[in-house]
């Protein structure tokens, strides 16, 4: 088995970032001051959506948020997974810029020396323990993650470089400085374990983000949730599935949270089309009031095996653009405003044919004799009897056992304007109808 | 620096595609594709053999019911047979399925699309001419800007698809950037079919076409 390579990430401005409401302004210490009761806890909340983020590289996610904070994934398994650490990690840090947090990350055989590399300035990427040890050798004390007064008496006693300390034997150093200081070392080099607590990933996800000031207008939202849109990607690719749906929680001050479902037509799990499917449906969207958090939340899963988006090709392409499409369409005018048509056997021609959802095909009764005009009145409207009968008549006698019995003659009928109309007379109850035209 | 002269052929091809535009006022692309109507003596007045695709085309009918949509239904249909969506927008009737069926156009590919102001009716058009999965969009805009059948234009020619307006026959009375505009009228055996505007070809010519729903005996 190949040793153990460590990625640490160094999150410096974690909280204020976390707060962010735009790309460019992270909430400034005035407004975080404020808000001491709950930074721990919007640390904390970041922090998980980050490791779920994290868990598509690696099945092994820790963190920890004192002298930090810091993420580590564990990469051994999944360098050739993703062609080489250095495009892994190029990936990595992409992602994290794009999610618009200030990072360091480093690589190291062991999560402790990891985390020390993170404030080692350049070269900050080691992969064997030999390595390690001459990269740590030259650096200064100071950067061992130690409690300031064993910093103080290593200092005292004349000790400057890491090197020197390592140098040291180890029972030495436990009989000077204590144990705790002597397993450090170890677990730095890689000669100790070093158990982390592993994250667990959630059955389902719900990530939260709360507003600094509260927002009013929906452009606002993007940004937020354009992070944890992404974040929520890599949850997916964790967990290797996708979804059909995901909800939109908007929280109020002292009123009951609003929300919006999005939803697709076919399971995805790409970040840049739930955005624009979100940003659709924000679009026609009215607040019921200002908004004070978010909340994205996922509650069912598909396997990613039926991904439309792993396909490729003439045809499956097609019906990719068509979904998309169609997402888009439904997320701006809603649900049920996109619809398809289908043909039903049945000789009264307004029960003839129902809408369906679009794309399904349904069987086709069998062709009707006479020629039917393209388009349909959604009811038929009473008219005088028609001054000019172009054809007909055609008999319709129909649904004596459904109630709705008919007994009618069509004929085509030619009004002033020119219009061709289909016209019936009610054999039963007496009277003319006009049912649709020859558009 | 010098900048570079074109020499040769590549001056020639220049030449001729400067005189191009010179000619038309603007690049001749879209119009040389076309997609037969179905309509031989429609096909044989239009550039290219038929409806402009990759462009708007307006009809401007003069009544509901005189066999408008019926005019379009060979090449909505040829389209659909080819494996392309029809997008219809916000129309001001029923499309009739069994009617349509029996013109030849398979219902599958019918995308009826509901809208709740005109700027909805206007974004779901352009959206679904961008979609390459869609072979032809119809919409029955009450009002439309120069500005907006522009965008639409560039959206067909995005998505190589056909774009059809139907405009009230007021609008006959302005000009529009669309790449064809046809009036429409009542005739006694079909649609007689005004070319107000064809892009690159013959405007002017009233044509007589046969719509009439063939008269049972």
């Amino acid at each position: 088995m190949s040793t153990a390579l460590w990625l640490c990430i160094r999150l410096p401005r974690l909280a204020q970032e976390a707060l962010a409401a735009s790309a460019h302004q992270a909430a400034d210490a005035a407004s975080l001051a404020k808000r001491t009761v709950d930074s721990a806890a919007i640390e904390q909340a970041a922090m998980e959506r980050l490791a779920a983020w994290a868990y598509q590289w690696s099945s092994l996610v820790s963190y920890q948020l004192p002298d930090g904070p810091l993420l580590w994934l564990e990469l051994a398994a999944s360098r050739s997974l993703f062609g080489g650490h250095a495009a892994l990690l190029a990936n990595i840090e992409a992602e994290l810029s794009q999610l618009g947090y200030s990072h360091a990350c480093a690589l190291a055989p062991s999560p402790a020396a990891a985390a020390l590399l993170t404030r080692a300035g350049q070269q900050r990427c080691v992969s064997t323990p030999v390595e390690l040890h001459s990269r740590l050798e030259p650096l200064p004390l100071a950067l061992l993650a130690l409690p300031e007064e064993v910093l103080a008496a290593l200092h005292s006693a004349g000790l400057r470089r890491i090197g020197q300390l390592l140098g040291l034997p180890a029972a030495a150093i436990a009989r000077r400085f204590g144990p705790a200081i002597s397993l450090y070392l170890q677990r730095l080099c890689g000669t100790a374990s070093d158990p982390r607590l592993a994250w667990r990933m959630p059955a389902t996800y719900s990530a939260r983000f709360e507003f600094d000031a509260e927002v009013h207008d929906t452009t606002a939202l993007l940004f937020p949730l354009r992070r944890l849109l992404l974040e929520f990607q890599g949850y997916l690719r964790g967990r290797d599935c996708a979804v059909l749906r995901f909800t939109l929680a908007f929280e109020h001050y002292r009123q009951p949270a609003s929300g919006v479902t999005i939803g697709m037509s076919a399971p995805a799990r790409d970040a840049a089309q739930f955005l624009l499917l979100v940003r659709e449906r924000l679009q026609s969207l009215v607040l019921p009031a200002a908004v004070s958090a978010l909340r994205l939340q996922a509650l069912e899963f598909t396997a990613a095996s039926v991904l439309q988006a792993d396909f490729f090709g003439g045809d499956e392409q097609q019906l990719q653009q068509l979904q998309l499409l169609l997402d888009r369409l439904q997320a701006r005018l809603g649900d049920g405003q996109v619809r398809g048509l289908c043909q039903q056997a049945d000789h009264r021609p307004e029960r003839s044919w129902c809408f369906i959802p679009p794309q399904q095909s349904t069987a086709r009764p069998d062709a009707q004799a006479a020629t039917r005009p393209c388009t349909l009145l959604p009811q038929p409207r009473r008219i005088e009897p028609p001054a000019l009968l172009l054809s007909g008549p055609e008999r319709i006698e129909s649904g004596w056992w459904d109630g709705g019995d008919v007994t009618r003659d069509y004929y085509v009928a030619r009004a002033a304007d020119g219009a061709r109309l289909w016209v019936f007379q009610d054999l039963a109850a007496g009277g003319w109808y006009l049912q649709g035209l020859w558009t | 620096m010098s900048i570079p002269l074109p020499t040769g052929s590549q001056r020639a091809q220049l030449l001729e595609q400067l005189a191009r535009l010179c000619r038309n006022g603007e690049p001749n692309r879209a119009s040389r594709l076309a997609t037969p109507s179905g309509f031989p003596e429609l096909d044989a007045n239009l550039p290219g053999g038929g409806w402009p695709v990759g462009a708007i085309a307006e009809l401007m009918s003069d009544a509901s019911g005189i066999g408008e949509l019926s005019l379009l239904v060979p090449a909505l249909s040829r389209l659909a047979r080819a494996g392309r969506y029809i997008a219809w927008i916000a129309p001001p009737y029923l499309p009739y399925g069994p009617g349509l069926a029996q013109r030849g156009l398979p219902l599958e590919c019918v995308l009826l699309i509901q809208t709740r102001s005109l700027q909805e009716s206007l974004w779901a058009t352009e959206q679904a001419l961008r979609c390459p999965a869609v072979g032809a969009v119809l919409g029955w805009p009450a009002y439309i800007v120069d500005r907006s059948v522009r965008r639409l234009q560039l959206a067909a020619e995005a998505g190589g698809s056909l774009g059809i307006l139907y405009r009230p026959p007021e609008a006959a009375r302005e000009s529009s950037p669309a790449a064809l505009r046809l009036r429409l009228h009542a005739a006694p055996e079909g649609l007689a079919v005004e070319i107000q505007k064809s892009r690159g070809g013959i405007s002017g010519l009233t044509l007589r076409v046969g719509v009439a729903p063939t008269v049972a005996a």
